[in-house]
């Protein structure tokens, strides 16, 4: 409301509503299935998740090391020249603390969601995922921290395989 | 070395579902429209003095004049067909056995389009009178589909 509207014309609706039948409404569902070509990179990268490990590519003529691997480098437009295997530790390049979910929930406990600089990439080269086991004022940009995975048998090929990333005491 | 070649071990795809889901409220005259068929088994349609015309389904508001509209009329429960079409074909694209009929059926100066039943193709005219078969008074839920089908009066 405003100053001046103190209310606004139509019918306001609350879930009560809907659900003792005060209002009449038509529910439908979309179809939304859809199938993403991975790709080569991509799809050896979800290959490679599944056995517990992180894939990256490597171009020699850049010297660079990409994270999630791509079959085509960036920077100089030629095919890469390998894949390569990567530590699943990392460094925490940026995070934010979210306290409302997907579909607009509000939760008291935030999701973290963190781009973490994955070790053996190349320099803030790194992927995006969520981080537990940690208070939310201990997040900080430049945090050590390790892959939390799912067990071998529970591995689908997917990037929820690692279930979080998690801090790391260094020595 | 390239990465040309595809590994036959890895994944060619990714399949997924997003979870879309939508209420549609019908309005103010829709509201009023399906809760009549709901609970009285009626069609509803509203008139325009103005312009002497009866929407059907019932409308808030003249599309001609933009008039608000408060005379309703029940326009009863037998509309003539007005056109036609027959679907052998089901809605994931699958051929279907028995084909579907489906009619705008011209209630006043508007209609309604919905399956006809109880009738060959052959014997479908345009133009001829059928009748509204309504679900039992329990199992409706105020949609369109509470009427089965229209057939043949």
């Amino acid at each position: 409301m405003t100053a001046k509207i103190k209310e606004f014309p139509g019918t306001s609706l609350n879930e009560q509503d809907f659900s003792n039948g005060k209002i009449l409404y038509n529910f439908d569902k979309l179809n939304g299935v859809y199938s993403w070509d991975t790709g080569i990179g991509i799809g050896a990268y979800l290959a490679s998740l599944k056995n517990g490990v992180i894939l990256g590519s490597h171009c020699k003529t850049c010297r660079k090391i990409v994270v999630p691997p791509r079959i085509i480098c960036e920077w100089c437009f030629r095919p890469m020249d390998e894949f390569v295997p990567l530590k699943d530790t990392g460094t925490v390049i940026t995070y934010s603390l979210c306290y409302v979910t997907w579909d607009v929930q509000r939760i008291t406990d935030p999701e973290i969601p963190a781009v973490i600089d994955i070790d053996g990439a190349s320099p803030m080269h790194g992927i995006m995922h969520m981080l537990g086991e940690i208070e939310p004022q201990e997040v900080k940009i430049g945090l050590r921290v390790q892959a939390v995975w799912k067990s071998a048998k529970e591995r689908q090929g997917s990037i929820t395989d690692i279930l979080y990333f998690k801090p790391v005491k260094e020595n | 070395m390239t990465l040309i070649n595809h590994d036959p071990n890895s994944p060619l795809f990714w399949q997924g579902e997003l979870p879309v889901t939508n209420r549609y409220t019908y309005g103010l005259a829709g509201e009023k429209f399906f809760r009549t068929l709901k609970e009285e088994s009626k069609i509803l349609g509203t008139y325009c003095p103005h312009c002497d015309h009866t929407y059907v389904p019932a409308a808030i508001f003249c599309e001609r004049c933009l008039a608000k509209l408060d005379e309703w009329v029940d326009v009863g429960t037998r509309g003539e067909v007005d056109t036609y079409t027959i679907l052998y074909v089901n809605l994931d694209g699958s051929p279907s056995e028995t084909p579907q009929i489906i009619a705008f059926i011209r209630f006043g100066d508007g209609g309604l389009i919905h399956l006809l039943g109880e009738i060959d193709p052959e014997e479908i005219d345009f133009g001829m009178t059928v009748q509204a078969v309504f679900k039992p008074l329990t199992e409706r839920i105020g949609s369109i589909l509470d009427i089965v089908y229209f057939k043949p009066a």
